[in-house]
């Protein structure tokens, strides 16, 4: 009975990394090449001011081995988190549907399609998108470090905790003033939504719009009122992805047999869940922090619908064993 | 005491929703409302887009799809501006104008931009200010919006008996690439709503 988790679990924190790094950086790519595609097609390479010279040679240099066209070939990866198109296939967040339906109150089928591969993947893995693909995810969890740092300074890092049912009031309002409005204004505060189309904006168009005030907003609120807080109490978008992670398949769950109470995985959960009285919820993330923190492989993935129910202390705790020691001591004066 | 605890639970429940419409308050402060008539002639809707520009704001999640793939780099969007209208996309034609080629419309993943043959594109119509226009005031010969035009003769030709003196016909669809050619400073031609006609009206 004694189940060890996979060590590969250990590692998937890594990979979450490399995943986040991954999809910050294409942000941050795809501008300069359609900067790079719209001076190809424009056949002017010697009107280009210096600087333009040096992004269509590093460009040039960077896709020659992918494409020999680059003004068709590039077209395959285009977009961001919010809504793109990846190889033919046209990829869209739930959030945006969601709120697209409610500003226009018709529902347009073929887009309503491309959000199903991302929300069958929220049905099983819950609230992934947070943890392993968005980018603002990316930038909160390096404030996140930051703030970390600053406590070790000595600086005062707020910690305060809200109501995390809020966001999904947020949702509720925002769905609502969509309707009213007849605007999708749930993209105006939506981080990965404004990180996307800000880079975009700053990038190729020469100048960052307002969302990106909004977001640096977000991560002074971050720094100095609560920890990740933007995430945990008031974006619309993880409040419907949790929602839909209700009932995921794959959860994080507790061995109680190896536990041993350290709470370093409650410490270093960046949704301030609760992992050490099996208290996951539809909010946590998968994002496999707890996991990897964990110093006696207590934390593994199961296959399950619903929580196991607390499961009291870690049988390599403290508690446990003064408990088990007066469970035995009044079982044997029960015998005398 | 009852009442004492409704008017409490009132005043929680208008705080909740307080706090609830504040990240929205707060980026519709960063991004106020921009008057939409003062700039007609700087924003013309994309090729394909819905006819109603309402409609069109609610249909359009703000991606920024159609303009990651626009060779010409004309798509342009309400950044710092816009309140409600935030991150909508346009097309100036005095700095870029559309070449027709329809990748947005074929990349839009929502029913903003529909794809739609090169002469059934409804973006506008040009119009001449023929008191401007250097041909017209015999000023020389021109007949770079002629040339620029992709749509060709049934869009824009020369008058009949004057060479190099431009004239809209109805197969104009308003892209806008003559608007970026026009070497006059005050820009005689210009994309105006379907309606107006071809021949800026007299103000003499």
């Amino acid at each position: 009975m004694n189940k060890k988790p996979l060590t590969l679990y250990r590692h998937l924190n890594k990979l979450r990394w490399v995943s986040l790094i991954i999809v910050f950086s294409m942000l941050i790519l795809l501008p300069f090449l359609h900067m790079y595609q719209t001076f190809v097609a424009a056949h002017g390479y010697d009107l280009l001011s210096n600087a333009d010279k040096d992004i269509y040679n590093v460009m040039a240099t960077l896709t020659s081995p992918f494409t020999e066209n680059p003004a068709k070939g590039l077209d395959v990866i285009k977009g961001n988190t919010w809504s793109g198109t990846f190889f033919g296939l046209q990829l869209s967040d739930p959030l945006s549907v969601v709120s697209q339906i409610a500003a226009g109150l018709t529902i347009y089928w073929p887009f309503v399609l491309t959000a199903l591969i991302p929300v069958l993947l929220t049905l099983i893995f819950g609230r992934f998108f947070c943890g392993w693909i968005c980018p603002a995810t990316f930038l909160y969890e390096l404030n996140t470090n930051l703030a970390a740092w600053a406590h070790r300074a000595g600086l005062p890092v707020g910690n305060r905790h809200f109501d995390r049912r809020l966001k999904y009031l947020i949702l509720l309002v925002g769905l609502i003033l969509s309707a009213i409005t007849g605007s999708v204004l749930v993209a105006a505060i939506y981080p990965p939504a404004i990180v996307g189309r800000e880079l975009y904006y700053g990038i190729a168009l020469g100048g960052f719009g307002a969302g990106s005030i909004f977001f640096v907003i977000t991560l002074l609120f971050d720094l100095l009122v609560a920890r990740r807080g933007f995430c945990r109490y008031l974006c619309p978008g993880g409040a419907l992805y949790s929602l839909l992670g209700h009932f995921r398949l794959v959860r994080i769950q507790r061995l109680v047999k190896t536990c041993n109470d350290c709470a370093m995985c409650n410490a270093v959960c960046e949704f301030g869940l609760d992992p050490l009285h099996d208290n996951f919820g539809q909010e946590c993330n998968n994002c496999t922090a707890c996991i990897a923190i964990c110093p006696t492989d207590a934390l593994t993935f199961e296959i399950k619908i619903t929580d196991q129910p607390n499961q009291g202390p870690g049988h390599l705790g403290h508690l446990y064993k003064r408990e088990q020691g007066k469970n035995s001591s009044t079982k044997q004066e029960a015998i005398k | 005491m009852k009442r004492r605890s409704f008017i409490q639970q009132v005043i929680f429940g208008t705080g909740v929703l307080a706090a609830a419409s504040l990240p929205y308050g707060l980026s519709s402060l960063l991004s106020p409302k921009v008057q939409a008539a003062t700039r007609s002639r700087r924003e013309i809707p994309l090729p394909g887009a819905l006819a109603d520009p309402e409609e069109f704001a609610s249909a359009c999640i703000g991606c920024g799809l159609c303009s990651e793939v626009c060779p010409p780099h004309c798509v342009l969007f309400h950044e710092r501006d816009g309140g409600g209208r935030v991150n909508i996309p346009y097309i100036n034609p005095e700095e870029r104008g559309c070449t027709l080629c329809g990748k947005c419309m074929k990349v839009c993943p929502t029913n903003a931009l529909s794809v739609t043959a090169r002469e059934k594109v409804t973006m506008g119509i040009a119009q001449i200010d023929r008191t401007a226009c250097y041909p017209w005031v015999d000023r020389g010969i021109c007949g770079a919006c002629v040339s620029a035009c992709p749509i060709g003769e049934k869009a824009i030709n020369f008058k009949l008996w004057n060479q190099y003196r431009p004239v809209v016909q109805k197969g104009c669809v308003g892209c806008g690439l003559c608007v970026e050619v026009c070497p006059q400073p005050s820009l005689p031609i210009r994309i105006v709503d379907r309606s107006m006609g071809t021949i800026t009206p007299s103000r003499i």
